[in-house]
């Protein structure tokens, strides 16, 4: 699992730490039954507060994302696989962060959506090697 | 003086605690009524310009300085009266990389220090020495002075104390052995049940690391704060205002800019957004943008912020 932090992220840091690790969930890096980097070795990684890696696990734990299998460290959960609701939910940061960004450059919702519509439409002309890499595990 | 871990934590807890700490030398006041309280388990960064008083705090609590009125304690003991007791359950790095035993190696020299310290590690101070590059066969009066500082690391670390105090224990070590100084203090808070109280002007290194900030400036404990709370007390805001707006009175604010017209500023201001943005909008603004900063950036602007009106 590769985590990376954004420094200028204002974002509480577990909350930054969640995200990552879903968003290797769904894009596949990480799956059902893999280990997680343990919180020592994580913390050490990222340079974060242990206490702030252990919130972030604990957290995901609660949500049914990983497990802790007890005195061998955290685990993914058997049933998540790039499921709807971590697609959903790193989704929703995702959108999140851009309509902050159109709301500070004064676009409403309706020419948010439009504009990325416009956007897509002119970068599916010339698909790259990446994102058809990164499409082909959409099929379920 | 922002307030909000002795609520929360009551006097109980606290791995460090002073009471309006008081030092002048010659006319010059270095501390100011200084009430420090650091939680136990705490990683707490103290920032402040040069001269803030941060190295003289640090001086206090190891019984280096003597204070002209208030006390400190460390895990409820007197810092002066129990001085001995409480060094046993400190390990410190002062800002002045002191090279005493400069005629013994580095080697010989962490023997010794050894012998003090009941919890010392041996085969731990081997891998710190290791990790930073402290080549234990010098003689200690040859250490570069970066070198003498890892050196001093390893001292204060290898005994795994329940409280250290590292006055700019990163601050001139080159990008590289900074990282590893961090990654080690941080494997070493995972390790062990340790407080840190650590000074720096490296803010950006150890902001994803500190809990806990205080702010000092000229001599004056003028904020301190859990990291949950800094974070939820400090926006950048977008307002439009009307013609020659003046913010209202009371508000503490940092970086006011207005834009060239006149019809938009910019300024980081403290407080809970809720309350803060009731102030603007009755002042006549309408509130754009609500951003929340970084812990570093929301630091800084401790250090700068101004009361308006």
């Amino acid at each position: 699992m590769l985590v990376t932090l954004d420094p200028g992220d204002a974002r509480p840091l577990y909350l930054q730490i969640m995200d990552e690790v879903r968003r290797t969930l769904v894009v596949g890096t990480l799956q059902p039954e893999d280990p997680l980097p343990s919180v020592r070795e994580l913390a050490a990684e990222l340079l974060v507060n242990p206490r702030t890696v252990s919130q972030a696990y604990r957290e995901l734990e609660r949500e049914g994302i990983v497990y802790v299998r007890r005195g061998q460290g955290t685990f993914v959960a058997p049933n998540v696989h790039r499921g709807w609701a971590e697609r959903r939910a790193l989704g929703l940061e995702v959108a999140k962060r851009a309509l902050l960004e159109a709301r500070r450059s004064g676009l409403g919702v309706e020419d948010l959506l439009r504009f990325i519509g416009e956007v897509a439409d002119s970068e599916e002309e010339v698909p790259s090697d990446a994102m058809a890499a990164a499409n082909q595990g959409d099929e379920e | 003086m922002i307030r909000s871990v002795e609520s929360a934590q009551g006097v109980r807890g606290l791995a460090v605690a002073t009471y309006g700490l008081c030092k002048r030398y010659g006319g010059e006041t270095v501390l100011d009524r200084v009430d420090l309280r650091v939680p136990d388990g705490a990683v707490y960064v103290l920032v402040g310009a040069n001269g803030a008083g941060k190295s003289t705090t640090f001086r206090m609590l190891m019984n280096l300085a003597r204070p002209d009125a208030g006390t400190a304690e460390v895990f409820g003991m007197d810092t002066h009266r129990k001085d001995a007791h409480v060094r046993a359950q400190v390990g410190y790095v002062s800002d002045v990389r002191d090279r005493a035993y400069p005629n013994v190696t580095c080697g010989r020299l962490l023997q010794h220090v050894a012998v003090f310290y009941p919890a010392w590690d041996a085969a731990y101070a081997t891998h710190l020495s290791r990790a930073l590059e402290v080549r234990l066969e010098r003689k200690v009066r040859s250490l570069s002075k970066g070198e003498a500082q890892r050196l001093h690391l390893v001292l204060a670390l290898a005994h795994r104390p329940p409280l250290l105090l590292l006055d700019e224990p990163i601050d001139g070590l080159d990008p590289v052995i900074r990282r590893t100084t961090l990654a080690l203090l941080i494997e070493h808070i995972a390790d062990t049940q340790t407080t840190v109280l650590l000074s720096t002007h490296q803010l950006h290194e150890v902001q994803s690391l500190a809990d806990h900030v205080g702010v000092l400036r000229g001599g004056r404990l003028i904020a301190q704060m859990s990291r949950d709370d800094l974070e939820g007390t400090v926006r950048r805001y977008r307002v439009e205002v009307p013609d020659g707006w003046m913010p209202p009175p009371g508000l503490r604010m940092a970086g006011l800019r207005r834009s060239s017209g006149g019809r938009e500023i910019q300024a980081t201001l403290l407080g809970g957004e809720r309350d803060v943005v009731e102030r603007l909008t009755l002042a006549g603004g309408r509130v754009r943008e609500a951003q929340p900063l970084t812990f570093e950036d929301a630091a800084l602007v401790l250090l700068t912020e101004e009361m308006a009106g």
